[in-house]
């Protein structure tokens, strides 16, 4: 798996710095309108949105062809798409922690209760944008898995703000969507495993 | 040491408009294989079979003795192979390729990678998307051959290209199979390149196999007799494997040149290239 991971991180760099340039003016921006650390969710989904343009790079460079008929199961193809989503989000997630509690330093508004609900916030939408993102974009054609990757974040809000109706607590709710995005994440993997690798390639 | 390198048996897929109907042959050790047959006639499903790329509805894929679900990754890490077209995201370098595939490959050789870019006059750090086209097929049959590989499966690997380049890689080819180990399956539609390389030739059409026969059996046995309306008509249809009308004249094809010659000492017999062959099987009347 570490070739096949080595591989998107190259693809990733090549577009790391316009994206980070990218996230930085906008970080900038938010921080001075609203909560600092809406930064961490801005910065999660942002770098797990770069790990699910891999899976449509490598449709439309012919790597997935190639990749199918390496030493490496398919499972493990699978498997190096979600890890990494878990990885760039991950990184993400830190980065934004750091982004977010540097600018609230700067502002002077630490503020330990915000952090835990946009922490909170920044795992539910990424684990439930992913669970649909990926899939689909294992599944789907170029076309049509980029209207996912649009759909999955609108619908990973709407979750959000059903349980945020169904609770009342703002704690709570990003409680509840984190572990809804683990459980879904995890069926979303097992399925692709199950499902997607066994499909045809050609 | 098992005496076929890739044993394809009974392979059938269905499809909504086309079936791939009990395609059976093999690659022996040290020979190269040239699968031919017209476009859409299956040369890219049965490829994309044997490598997994598709489920086969029926039938049996053995490589280096291994069975279908057998075929593992120490088998994968035996095969190379090489596809129509780039297909490495064009942002990478070749030097990037090799740290990819030293991870991903039991036996890359880094040193034999670097010294075939080198004798192939392909830079290590420019991206690939400035390469040429022949550039970038020469890298793919370069990684191919950078692993030990045993077993190249070639996918329409000179469509598209100069006839230089061409030569070049079928130069490599032939390089390849010195080694009596080393075994090659090439499907291609530009016959010539096989004509120059191949072993053995497997024709299909529409999703059958037509024949699976020595080239040499083709080059000096077969032969394309020509002759005019009155003689045709004369000619025992048995000596025919098929034949077609041409503006002026008749064409046919005969399995035994010399025994046409002997036979029919007012046509002309001339011998088949694979062109005219697949030709007249595809185009012509037949028994």
């Amino acid at each position: 798996m570490k070739g096949l991971l080595l591989k998107d991180y190259y693809l990733i760099r090549s577009t790391l710095l316009f994206n980070l340039i990218v996230f930085v003016v906008i970080a900038a921006g938010m921080s001075f309108l609203v909560s600092t650390w809406v930064l961490t969710v801005l910065s999660t989904i942002m770098l797990g949105t770069l790990s699910v343009t891999t899976i449509n790079l490598d449709k439309s460079s012919g790597w997935r062809k190639v990749s199918c008929v390496l030493p490496v199961s398919r499972k493990t193809i699978v498997d190096s798409k979600y890890a990494l989503y878990l990885l760039l989000s991950g990184a993400g997630l830190v980065l934004g922690f750091v982004l977010g509690g540097a600018a609230a330093l700067l502002k002077n508004e630490p503020d330990s209760a915000s952090m835990l609900i946009f922490a909170g916030i920044s795992v539910a939408m990424a684990l439930l944008s992913g669970s649909i993102s990926i899939p689909c974009n294992l599944l789907l054609s170029e076309e049509k898995s980029i209207i996912s990757l649009i759909l999955a974040y609108p619908l990973s809000a709407a979750v959000f703000i059903a349980a945020s109706l169904l609770t009342g607590d703002r704690l709570v709710t990003c409680a509840v969507t984190a572990v809804l995005g683990v459980i879904l994440y995890a069926v979303s993997w097992i399925f692709s495993r199950k499902f997607i690798a066994r499909r045809d390639v050609a | 040491m098992n005496e076929n390198a890739l044993a394809v048996n009974g392979l059938t897929k269905q499809y909504k408009d086309f079936t791939l109907d009990g395609v059976s042959f093999a690659v022996p050790c040290g020979t190269i294989v040239g699968l031919v047959g017209e476009n859409g006639a299956g040369k890219s499903t049965t490829m994309n079979a044997i490598l997994g790329l598709i489920q086969k509805d029926a039938g049996t894929i053995e490589i280096f003795g291994k069975q279908d679900a057998q075929i593992d990754n120490a088998v994968r890490n035996r095969i190379g192979v090489v596809f129509d077209g780039n297909n490495f995201p064009d942002v990478l370098t070749a030097r990037q390729l090799s740290n990819i595939f030293k991870k991903l490959y039991d036996e890359w050789d880094e040193g034999e990678y670097f010294a075939l870019l080198q004798k192939i006059s392909l830079p290590l750090d420019k991206k690939i998307k400035e390469f040429s086209k022949g550039m970038k097929m020469k890298l793919s049959i370069a990684v191919a051959l950078s692993h030990h590989s045993q077993l190249l499966i070639l996918d329409e690997a000179t469509s598209g290209l100069d006839p230089v380049v061409r030569d070049d890689i079928l130069d490599m080819f032939l390089d390849f199979v010195q080694d009596e180990g080393h075994s090659i399956l090439v499907s291609s539609h530009i016959t010539s390149d096989l004509e120059k390389v191949a072993d053995y030739i497997v024709f299909i059409h529409q999703g059958k196999v037509v024949f699976v026969k020595p080239k040499d059996e083709l080059r000096y046995q077969y032969g394309v007799l020509r002759c005019g309306k009155a003689q045709f008509e004369e000619i025992d249809r048995a000596d025919l494997v098929a034949w077609r009308r041409q503006d002026y004249e008749w064409e046919a094809l005969v399995a035994d040149r010399e025994a046409a010659r002997r036979k029919y000492p007012k046509a002309v017999v001339d011998p088949a290239t694979i062109d005219e062959i697949m030709l007249l099987y595809v185009k012509g009347e037949g028994q």
